[in-house]
């Protein structure tokens, strides 16, 4: 009972980071129908980011307080991430934007390919763990519950927290602002929209922006919660938060969140208590994966697809 | 679907506009430019500007020396050696690329330095040695490419390498073909020298191979034996990464920690690439071990120790040497962690001592990690044995045989201790330490031989 | 207060970048411009040409370096020896020596297609000169290598990029002309021996290439990397030259007239290879990876190329295939104890691939595009984390199956030497012969099927699924057939890949493997046959000759894949259908169904709302 409460909680942690990177994955793909290989590596990179921010860019008085070394961390990730998510879009993928469906895919494979290499050349010894300092409240939380107890970290409170709220302001924003509804026309219908005013650049754009910036605060509580990361980090999380998107049904904010969780969940508790135990993990995931683009494409929160004319 | 021919360019006319931003941008350039003066001045500021940061890039010029990775400018400090005969080739195979190469760089580095020094002290004489680096990607295929490389070269006389155990399985049998002694500095797995059946029908397959590490079934049971002798652990969880070396060692350690009466009580498996391990902790910390024993590397040693601790599972963790590195503790290692190393303590050891200082003096841009010293041994005692070779007569193909022979003979202190090897081509060097972790750094605790 | 040392390493790489970004500028400013001032000028050409001719003379002879690169003297004789040694210029020098005293004597010849030519001049004498001061100053440690520094100048770099911009503009001059329509119908007696001397030449031009920057002996000398990068593109500028003049254009023409002949020479050809300097043990090895990459690459082709479905996990039949092919073999680990000959234990290779090909394959029938993607690479890491998971014991798991034993036949060991009445053929030269058999069968499969109903079925398929399914095809059969072959082909290569290698792991497998079989394919130009032979040699030679710059290698693969996409999606050799339909409208929907950004998806934009 102990163990499968640890296991859920933990699950739930893990789950709430991969859903804040599903977000950036599920909003690029309803806006532009492009699966953002690369938005994984966008995560990857924000952590080193982050971890560069607190390194070089503040006083070792900011080092000392967590308060500004976090503030700091999220800056610098958020900034690292975003001014990536903008470059690609410009650079990458706006060019491509008529091409063929493979062109820009694969071009999403050769930037993250790209970017992990860059942070590889720029921290010597990335590739193995780098430690990133917790600046955080550090205080775990135990419960007794019957048959043992259950511990949740601060961090990995505070993981979860965010993941929910930044999905209902993100929701509410796109819902209720004028960006947001230019976001939702564009997405519907670029041309009308354009019609109607609003420039999809602009706001194709805007929703890199958003996605990037949260992956980097993504970027930011996961090295702040795990106090590691390599460059690895980015592959696996990816691609576990493209099947959170997909599993919620890709465009839903709701479904990538409950999405993200529901990975987190099997991962752990999956870990467990499936067959395999934790060699296998990763094939329950994406077994799941499979399961629901065969039974459901739509995903769990989506509208099914209407057959074209 | 409309055609137009001759044109092949795969970029559509911004027909409705949604390629408004560098598209039109280049156009009102261009009408500009037929208009006249405007663009001009904008080429004017440009060319100031342009040549402002070109001045102060040039600022940054160094121009003698520069950066080629190091150790490449030994030609320059032979003073007085007599090299005259030929440039000999020592190869290295190991990741210089990908997620493997801070280690594939480290064993580089560590070579070049051996070689470097040899010729400095003239280790051979008549001859220049030179490194020669091939990178494996770390998969065999591409290890066998390098190995054929090096291997259809006469002046190559062994090779140090491989990092991945799966990659020297596909090195072998080509070095062999062409008598090339191979050391390598980190395969761990003992089939590699005693065939399958290592433990009771041990049969060299390789007679070129030869390891400076020690092998998994020296390791694992000295851990087991301090851990469940000597720590009075008796329940332990069992944590691998699934990789040659971590499930090797860990296997190795199973069979003497359940002989010497431990109760393995939990086996579980991280992937490669994790850095969340709060599943494995869980389903660990269910059936209350008192200690676990990690088959892997500090990477994702460090970060599990530290997560175990924080998820209330405050036990120690122990590891092989490829945890017993000063980035475990910084990674989360806690205090009471455990890890064996091979040899004596470093600082009861001179020659180590030596090393790591001597590295530390090149600068390189890799650190040492965790196979660098076993390397620079490697090349050590390949030098060391070329030197005897070449005693009896100039080098030539024909003599790597006895290169091999000399190989196999060699005996001499090194960075990690005595440099000798059985008649498998194993290190006889089984002398082991454990180091414990104690305020914030690896401290030696007992030093030993298993079954001694 | 001390301020933490990250800013000015900021500053410093802002105003670096910014540079750059201004210099690009300035070259497209200065492009467009000269563009806009010659296009009505036809009569620069020939000026121009002279100019740009004469600058490269003189950037070849010039001094190069300021001083010694720390590796020894690059350029060779890098110092002005004209006076010394006339012929003495060697190395990339003497490229641009070439190419400077082809764009003079071509400004008097009359030739058709004058600016194809120049164009292809002004590239490669760019290509060359970019390349190498770059790498001069790069390696030098600063702009002063190639300009000036401690009282020594050198000028050749910039006045070498000076004449190609001008040759380059000799192009822009006037309109570009039609590429020369040349006859093709021409009798065998023309026909043979041209076809025979331009395979030959093709085969001496790639033993060239393959030991260019090698000494005698096989050891790679200083600087290989860039000697080699110098000869590819003197090499690309000639062939583009060729392109240029229709010339490449009629001998496709005519070896497609004279196809039995064609094939015949080339497969002589490559069996030829090993004759030629290149017959080297190393090279044989290479080039036998090379056909195991190629030949699983034409498999992956007919599924993206023709089926248009994208897969990422492609390596996994591979390797099922040289799991199956070691288990059957007689290495120790092996599962079974029986030991099949090689080509039963091939065919069953390739028979248990396409089994899981038809599996893997399976959920097309209902997932599409880019679902389909991310699908087939969770195949892909399924089976390596059941290969490194010992499934079934079938696999050795972390251990691999190692000691695979080499091919033998008739008592030859297909991993030793071989002596043919006393011609010594380098040792791997059975396994280089048995890969070019495997990737000729490959080829015919692939040609056959493709030109076949079942290949005009996937073409159907890959334009237009709805449509496709609309006029009767079996759209599911269809895809599953795909993904069958496809393995099949792949689990062929795969029985030779384990005996080559000798150890089947599970590190042999990884994603990225998978990539570079997809970048393989579109490099060389999907649906292409010879197009994914290139891309396969392309992936595999180029990492192995640029072994300078191995800290890049992945760096730049990506790089190469955006840049690809952006500039030359068709590949280096488009496939003809796949040509014409580029050539058609700038735009096909080909690989899925699903349509660009101006149409909505249901499911997908109007979800955002929710």
């Amino acid at each position: 009972m102990a163990t499968l409460l640890q296991q859920l909680i933990s699950g739930l942690v893990l789950g709430g980071q991969i859903a804040l990177i599903a977000l950036g994955y599920t909003m690029v793909y309803g806006i532009i129908q492009l699966i953002n290989f690369a938005h994984g590596e966008v995560f990857m990179v924000s952590v080193f980011g982050a971890l560069a921010t607190y390194n070089w860019f503040i006083p070792e008085s900011w080092q000392q307080t967590w308060p500004l070394a976090l503030l700091a961390m999220l800056v610098g990730a958020v900034v690292v991430a975003v001014v990536l998510a903008v470059l690609m879009e410009r650079f990458a993928y706006r060019p491509l934007r008529n091409a063929p469906r493979l062109a820009p895919l694969i071009t999403a494979l050769g930037v993250s390919v790209m970017l992990k290499e860059i942070v590889r050349l720029s921290f010597p010894g990335a590739t193995a763990a780098v430690h990133v300092p917790r600046a955080f409240w550090d205080e775990p939380i135990t419960f007794k519950v019957p048959g043992g107890t259950v511990v949740i970290g601060s961090t990995g409170l505070l993981v979860i927290v965010v993941a929910i709220v930044g999905a209902v302001l993100l929701q509410v924003y796109i819902s209720r602002s004028r960006m947001g509804r230019a976001m939702r026309a564009t997405a519907q219908d670029p041309d009308t929209a354009r019609l109607m005013g609003v420039d999809p650049n602009r706001t194709i754009v805007l929703t890199f922006v958003i996605g990037g910036a949260l992956a980097g605060v993504a970027g930011v509580l996961y090295g702040v919660h795990l106090n590691n990361v390599d460059t690895d980090a980015g592959f696996l999380t990816g691609i576990f938060a493209f099947t959170a998107a997909v599993l919620g049904g890709v465009g839903s904010i709701k479904g990538a969140v409950i999405g993200g969780f529901i990975i987190g969940v099997i991962k752990t508790v999956g870990g467990q208590y499936l067959p395999g135990g934790t060699a296998y993990d990763l094939v329950w995931i994406f077994v799941l994966l499979i399961l629901v683009l065969v039974f459901r494409p739509q995903g769990l929160f989506g509208e099914p697809e209407r057959v074209r004319a | 679907m409309t055609t137009s021919q001759s044109v092949t360019t795969f970029r559509r006319n911004p027909p409705t506009g949604m390629r408004a931003g560098f598209g039109m941008l280049t156009r009102i350039v261009r009408t500009k430019a037929e208009k006249g003066h405007h663009v001009r001045n904008q080429t004017v500021k440009a060319a100031v500007l342009v040549a402002s940061a070109l001045l102060l890039a040039a600022c940054g010029t160094n121009k003698t020396e520069s950066g080629s990775s190091g150790g490449n400018n030994s030609s320059n400090t032979q003073q007085g050696c007599d090299q005259s005969k030929d440039t000999l080739v020592i190869g290295v195979i190991a990741p210089q690329s990908g997620g493997l190469s801070a280690l594939g760089l480290g064993i580089r580095n560590s070579a070049e330095l051996a070689v470097e020094q040899a010729n400095e002290k003239c280790a051979v004489p008549g001859y220049k040695l030179k490194v020669q680096t091939e990178d494996d990607q770390a998969t065999p295929q591409v290890g066998a490419q390098a190995a054929t490389r090096l291997s259809s070269n006469a002046k190559v006389i062994g090779v140090i390498g491989t990092l991945n155990s799966s990659v020297a399985q596909s090195v072998q049998p080509v070095l062999q073909a062409k008598k090339i002694v191979q050391v390598s500095p980190a395969n761990t797995s003992p089939s590699l020298t005693r065939g399958d059946d290592f433990l009771n029908n041990p049969k060299r397959k390789y007679d070129n191979y030869f390891r400076v590490c020690a092998t998994d079934d020296v390791q694992g049971p000295f851990a087991a034996k301090y851990l469940v002798g000597k720590a009075g652990k008796k329940s332990i969880a069992i944590i691998t990464d699934g990789k040659t070396y971590g499930e090797g060692l860990a296997s190795e350690f199973k069979k003497q920690a359940e002989k010497d009466g431990a109760k393995i009580v939990a086996t579980e498996k991280v992937g490669e690439k994790d850095t969340d391990f709060s599943t494995v902790i869980n389903a660990v910390r269910g059936a209350n071990p008192d200690a676990i024993y990690y088959g892997g590397e500090y990477p994702q040693a460090g970060p599990l120790s530290k997560q175990a601790k924080d998820l209330g599972l405050n036990v120690p963790v122990m590891g092989g040497d490829g945890v017993y590195d000063p980035k475990f503790i910084e990674l989360g290692g806690k205090e009471g962690d455990l890890a064996t190393s091979v040899g004596a303590p470093v600082d009861s050891l001179d020659t180590a001592k030596a090393f790591v200082d001597a590295y530390k003096a090149k600068k390189y841009k890799d650190e040492l990690g965790a196979y660098g010293a076993f390397s620079y041994d490697a090349a050590n005692v390949i030098i060391g044995a070329l030197a005897q070779t070449v005693k009896s007569g100039d080098w030539s193909e024909s003599q790597r045989a006895a290169l091999i022979t000399n190989v196999g003979s060699f005996s001499a202190p090194g960075a990690t201790g005595e440099l000798k090897f059985d008649q498998y081509g194993d290190s006889t060097n089984k002398l082991m330490t454990v180091y414990k972790v104690s305020g914030g750094k690896w401290n030696p605790d007992e030093t030993g031989t298993f079954g001694g | 207060m001390n301020i933490p040392p990250g800013w000015a390493w900021l500053g410093q790489a802002l105003l670096i970048i910014a540079g750059i970004i201004l210099v690009i500028w300035l070259c497209r400013l200065g492009e467009r411009r000269g563009t806009a001032y010659l296009a009505d000028r036809p009569a620069y050409l020939r000026p121009l040409a002279l100019l740009g001719g004469v600058l490269a003379l003189l950037s070849a002879l010039l001094p190069w370096v300021t001083f010694e690169l720390n590796d020894g003297v690059y350029p060779e004789l890098s110092t002005l020896q004209f006076f010394d040694e006339p012929w003495g210029v060697t190395g990339f020098r003497g490229f641009i020596l070439l190419l400077g005293l082809a764009s003079i004597v071509l400004a008097f010849v009359p030739i058709p297609a004058k600016r194809r030519v120049y164009r292809a001049i002004g590239l490669a004498l760019f290509g060359i000169t970019l390349f190498n001061t770059g790498f001069i100053i790069y390696y030098g440690g600063g702009i002063g290598a190639a300009t000036a520094a401690d009282g020594v100048v050198a000028f050749g770099g910039l006045v070498g990029l000076v004449a190609a911009a001008v040759v380059w503009f000799a192009h822009r001059s006037g309109p570009l002309e039609q590429v020369p329509l040349w006859n093709s119908k021409v009798s065998r007696a023309v026909a043979y021996p041209v076809l025979l001397l331009a395979f030959i030449a093709l085969l001496l031009v790639v033993a060239m290439l393959l030991r260019a920057g090698t000494t005698a002996d096989g050891d790679s000398r200083a600087y290989a990397g860039p000697i080699f990068l110098s000869l590819l593109f003197f090499i690309s500028g000639v062939i583009l030259a060729l392109n240029g003049l229709g010339f490449t254009k009629w001998l496709t023409d005519v070896s497609d007239k004279h196809r039995l002949w064609s094939v015949v020479v080339l497969l002589g050809c490559s069996i030829a290879l090993p004759f030629t300097e290149a017959g080297t043990d190393y090279w044989m090895t290479i080039a036998v990876n090379i056909g195991v990459y190629a030949a699983t690459a034409i498999g992956l082709n007919i599924v993206v190329g023709l089926a248009g479905l994208l897969d990422l996990g492609y390596i996994a039949f591979l390797g099922i295939g040289a799991y199956v092919a070691a288990n059957f073999s007689e290495a120790s680990a092996a599962a079974f104890g029986i030991k099949l000959p090689f080509l039963a234990a091939a065919i069953v290779a390739a028979v248990v691939a396409g089994v899981f090909g038809a599996i893997v394959g399976s959920p097309t029938l209902r997932v599409r595009g880019d679902y389909l993607a991310i699908v087939t690479l969770a195949f892909g890491e399924i089976f390596r984390k059941a290969a490194q998971n010992d499934i079934g014991g079938l696999t050795g798991g972390a251990n691999a199956i190692p000691d695979i034993p080499p091919i033998s036949a008739f008592g030859q060991s297909f991993s030793a030497p071989l002596e043919i009445g006393g011609v010594k053929l380098p040792s791997g030269v059975l396994y280089y012969i048995l890969v070019v058999v495997l990737v000729a069968v490959v080829m015919l499969v692939f040609a056959n099927l493709k030109d076949s109903r079942i290949g005009r079925a996937w073409i159907a398929i890959r334009e237009d699924e709805d449509a496709a399914r609309a006029m009767g095809i079996k759209t599911g059969q269809a895809k599953i057939l795909a993904f069958l072959i496809g393995a099949t082909l792949a689990g062929l290569a795969g029985a030779v890949f384990a005996h080559k290698t000798s150890t089947v792991a599970y590190d042999s497998f990884q994603f990225i493997e998978s990539v570079t079989l997809l970048a393989a394919v579109i490099l060389g130009g999907m649906a292409s046959i010879p197009g994914a032979v290139l891309g396969s040699a392309l992936l595999i030679v180029l990492p192995e000759k640029l072994r300078d710059f191995q800290d890049l290698r992945l760096f730049l693969f990506g790089l190469a894949l955006v840049l690809i996409m952006r500039f030359r999606p068709q590949g280096l050799i488009p496939d003809r259908h796949r040509r014409a339909e580029l050539a058609d409208e700038g735009v096909v929907e080909a690989p899925s169904q699903e349509h660009n950004v101006a149409d909505s998806t249901p499911g997908g934009g109007a979800a955002v709302t929710r």
